[in-house]
């Protein structure tokens, strides 16, 4: 136990520098991009030379670059994410999304994965049968359907058939609904945005489990617990399973880090109010505090992420302990 | 033989699937009747709002027709939603527009005649510089407390004259380096005094007014605080407004919702208090395309209808359940610009070449441009013929607007005719060359992403080739175009749009002021030790001081129709068109009075939902 927690503070202290190197070119990368914040208010003929100064000034735009940096740099450290182009907080918009977010890629990684695992097992089991490649069929067209297109489609069928709303998260009268409504209003906004979600990644992963099945269920050690007259059921949970899975909880720490960023583009489609749509709009205007605050979110859900599933791998795995 | 059977099926599937393309599945579309959609939609606005006093208070009385009480409008915004809520700080016109929903200003605009009439105040007269406006008795804030003289000198002394927040309306009340001294003459009289005439000041002044008593504390606290102060993320129930709707929820990305201000002080001609709605919700939708959804699925009220939109909209016009307005052309103009600069940079380079300065400066040259461009191609073909070629500096729409210049048609030999005067001549391949024998061949910049703008250029490109000039159009990434236009000033020609005011050509002055920040066709980025204005430049300068000063409107427009003729015959800028504004609006919404000056739902406490 000692081992894995000392495993563990090394991992961490080995993100340090990785987060500072992962800071410092993200920032001078928006920085030298061309990108003007002030560049709308140029162009308004009502503006006055001194408010765009003065914009320039309250934003620090007047400094050299490394100098806004180790500002940046300087806050960051102490907690402080600094204040938007248009002088909001950046923790206080980015918490207003985060819950949203949460929730839909919660709901579409819960349903892909208990969906996912028992097809993968079940298309493996009855590898080459019509079912499997039924299911080959399926997960073919919902890994070639691009998500933007098929979130679109969605969308126009909400319109024309009305069943559903056309984006966003609640109804404009929500506060006056009550509770069970409010329940059903969100879940009727969420059917069709998971449906585009959990279509694209339910195909990866299923055809992932089905490989990794397949593979193990060629093995020596498989053949051999058939040998010994185990059940098919024990063979396959007991056995195969639990050496096909190390691949999966891999995946799953990459699924962890697109928890606030995974979803970008179906949001934007769906005008779902969650961050994807608010960090586009920040990247256009090069919105520094903004941007940075959310690419170092990435970079910290990624290595946790990672992380995660190792001390996972750990766990499940006796081999990978004996050899850390 | 499953095998079989499993192709079968797929190509089944398919076919299934491609039956969805057979064109014959299509009724056939007539194409539509753009005739009737070009024409302006007529409309008789309701008499001019008065004051009439009950009980001891000044209220307004709306003289549209009487509605019924309740019900709920709700319209959409683009974008990420407003930044603020504080009309001082805002920015942008998302911020701007709700901010205005929540406070009302001094005065208002009519929406036929844009005329300046009174709102929260009760009148308003002039002497001299002297400028009183006298306020309505008796009308309260949404807390309770009553509004008096104190709360408007309150907002331009501490907040608007002390700089807080955005400074664009006291850069644009300075005259020569003063601001107007205010005087409390009694609690509801209010005396601003300027040290000489200034028109625009009337109209400055309707600008909103701040609550004293909930706004003294943050001015006290200094501009940093002001700038966060009734924010997006202030309670709703902690804003004291004076609007005919209160905040009730801000959803970020999602909407805003209004409830109605049951203590407003406007009454209807039963002296029945408005406004009608119970509730107006705006909803905040990403893109155009997200917008159109909404309307079709019936989640939004009103729609500003764009290109192909139109026709089909008007098609359907009669069996739906939306009504179609034509408010004529918008504030918006689409334009070509010349870099006349013929300046160093500080690198001791020409910003332009010399043999484009050449070209540029050659009045000849300029127009054979304005004569070379089809704007009725480009009127039919990218606005949808919903549009209007324009020729003026002012928008169509302005009440300043020159009327005498009606501008031409397309002449290509009148262009050729021009540049032969000025010594261009043809080589045997048909391509242009000046006197000195360089090659007429020059860049085009527009931003990209565009598509109107970036088909115009494809459109000014072709129309130029026709003269044997090279047009390199390359539209570029609006940032580095507003870099280009603003500092580095390394460009040959832009095509851009700007939002005009219809009602204040003074506001254009950062544009035709020579040293304005945004003086696109000559940019001076700081005084120049010798006046090296061009006589047309001191011209302007000149009309446009003294326009400032005349208060008369007869003789203020005889000043703006002599610098609209200037930049006509000068042709610094080369107008292209305006376009059209076009809405639809649900039949059950009464009280539709559209106006290119305010819009649709400027009388939102006059609207009413048809039960």
């Amino acid at each position: 136990m000692q081992e894995i927690l000392i495993y563990i503070l090394k991992r961490i202290l080995q993100t340090v520098p990785l987060l500072i190197l992962v800071s410092i070119m993200s920032f001078f990368i928006i920085r030298l991009s061309p990108v003007d914040p002030l560049a709308e208010l140029k162009l308004n003929p009502s503006i006055s030379k001194e408010t765009l100064q003065k914009e320039a000034q309250r934003m620090g735009l007047n400094k050299p670059v490394w100098k806004q940096y180790l500002l940046w740099a300087k806050s960051f450290i102490k907690g402080d994410l600094g204040v938007t182009t248009t002088g909001e907080s950046v923790a206080s918009k980015l918490k207003e999304r985060i819950p949203n977010t949460l929730l839909l890629t919660l709901v579409v990684i819960f349903m892909t994965w208990s969906v996912a695992i028992p097809l993968g097992m079940l298309a493996a089991v009855k590898w080459k049968t019509p079912f499997d490649r039924f299911l080959t069929f399926l997960t073919s067209i919902g890994m070639a359907v691009p998500s933007f297109f098929f979130a679109i489609l969605l969308l126009i069928f909400a319109v024309k058939t009305g069943w559903f709303p056309v984006g966003g998260l609640t109804s404009y009268n929500f506060n006056e609904m009550g509770l069970w409504n409010k329940v059903w209003d969100i879940t009727q906004h969420l059917i069709l945005p998971v449906t585009v979600l959990f279509t694209i990644s339910l195909a990866g992963l299923q055809r992932q489990m089905r490989a990794n099945i397949l593979d193990v269920l060629d093995s020596d050690y498989i053949k051999f617990a058939r040998a010994k007259g185990l059940s098919e059921k024990k063979v396959l949970f007991k056995h195969a399973l639990r050496n096909a899975v190390n691949p999966m909880i891999t995946l799953l720490g990459f699924e962890f880090s697109s928890l606030l960023s995974g979803a970008a583009l179906t949001e934007y489609v769906f005008q779902y109010p969650g961050l994807g749509r608010l960090i586009l709009e920040a990247v256009l205007k090069s919105d520094i505090n903004l941007v940075m605050a959310s690419l170092m979110m990435g970079a910290f859900m990624l290595i946790a992420g990672n992380l995660l599933s190792d001390i996972l791998l750990i766990l499940t795995d006796p081999r990978i302990r004996v050899r850390g | 033989m499953k095998r079989v059977i499993y192709i079968f099926l797929i190509i089944f599937l398919v076919l299934l699937f491609l039956k969805a393309c057979i064109r014959k599945d299509i009724p056939e579309q007539k194409p539509a009747n753009t005739q009737n959609i070009n024409q302006r939609t007529e409309f008789t606005y309701p008499k001019r709002a008065k004051t009439i006093t009950l009980n001891g208070i000044d209220y307004l009385q709306s003289q549209a027709p009487v509605g019924n009480f309740g019900g709920e409008v709700i319209l959409s915004i683009f974008g990420e939603g407003p930044k603020t809520f504080n009309p001082f700080t805002s920015k942008d016109a998302t911020s701007s527009q709700m901010a205005g929903m929540m406070f009302d200003g001094l005065f208002t605009t009519d929406a036929k005649t844009g005329e300046v009439i009174p709102k929260l105040a009760k009148s308003y007269e002039i002497k001299g510089n002297n400028y009183y406006v006298y306020l309505r008795k008796g009308i309260k804030w949404s807390d309770g407390k009553a509004i008096t003289a104190d709360d408007v000198i309150f907002t331009w002394q501490d907040i608007i004259f002390a700089g807080l927040g955005n400074t664009s309306l006291r850069d644009s009340c300075m005259i020569e380096g003063k601001l107007p001294v205010i005087t409390k003459v009694d609690d509801y009289t209010v005396k601003f005094t300027l040290s000489r005439p200034f028109a625009p000041f009337l109209r400055q002044l309707s600008a909103e007014i701040a609550p004293k008593h909930a706004f003294e504390n943050a001015v006290k606290k200094g501009a940093k605080y002001f700038d966060g102060f009734y924010s997006t993320t202030t309670p709703p129930d902690k804003f004291v407004t004076s609007g005919a709707f209160k905040l009730k929820e801000y959803i970020p990305a999602q909407r805003i919702v209004f409830v109605k201000n049951p203590d407003y002080y406007e009454v209807n001609t039963k002296n029945e208090k408005l406004p009608y709605l119970n509730k107006v919700v705006y909803l905040i939708v990403g893109d155009a395309n997200n917008e159109i959804l909404k309307f079709e699925a019936k989640e939004i009220d009103l729609i500003s209808l764009k290109g192909s939109n139109v026709a089909i909209y008007k098609q359907k016009e009669p069996s739906s359940d939306y009504k179609i307005y034509n408010l004529g052309p918008d504030t918006g103009t689409m334009f070509i610009v010349l870099n006349l600069n013929n300046r160093k940079n500080p690198d001791g380079k020409y910003y332009v070449q010399p043999e484009k300065q050449f070209w540029f400066k050659d009045k000849n040259f300029r127009y054979a441009i304005d004569y070379a461009i089809d704007r009725d191609n480009m009127v039919q073909n990218i606005a949808n013929g919903l549009a209007e070629p324009l020729f003026t500096a002012e928008s169509l729409n302005s009440i300043f607007l020159n009327e005498n210049i009606k501008g031409h048609k397309r002449d290509i030999d009148v262009s050729r005719e021009y540049l032969t005067q000025s010594g261009f001549f043809y080589n045997k391949n048909g391509k242009l060359f000046d006197k000195y024998g360089n090659n007429v061949e020059f860049d085009l910049y527009t931003n990209a992403g565009n598509i109107e703008r970036e088909s115009l250029g494809v459109m000014v490109k072709q129309d130029l080739e026709d003269l044997g000039m090279k047009v390199n159009f390359k539209p570029i990434e609006f940032n580095t175009l507003v870099n280009k236009m603003v500092n580095t000033l390394d460009w040959d020609m832009i095509l851009m749009g700007l939002t005009g005011s219809p009602l204040e050509p003074h506001n254009g002055k950062n544009v035709w002021n020579s040293y304005g920040s945004l003086h696109l066709f000559n940019q001076r980025l700081e005084k120049t030790s010798f006046d090296d204005r061009l006589d047309f430049e001191k011209e302007l300068d000149e009309i446009f001081d003294k326009a400032s000063l005349e208060t008369n409107f007869e003789a203020r427009k005889a000043l703006y129709n002599k610098y609209q003729q200037i930049v006509y015959d000068e042709k610094p800028i080369i107008y292209l068109y305006s376009p059209t504004r076009i809405v639809a609006v649900r039949k059950k919404i009464k009280n539709i009075y559209p106006s290119m000056l305010n819009g649709v739902m400027y009388n939102i406490e006059e609207i009413y939902v048809d039960k």
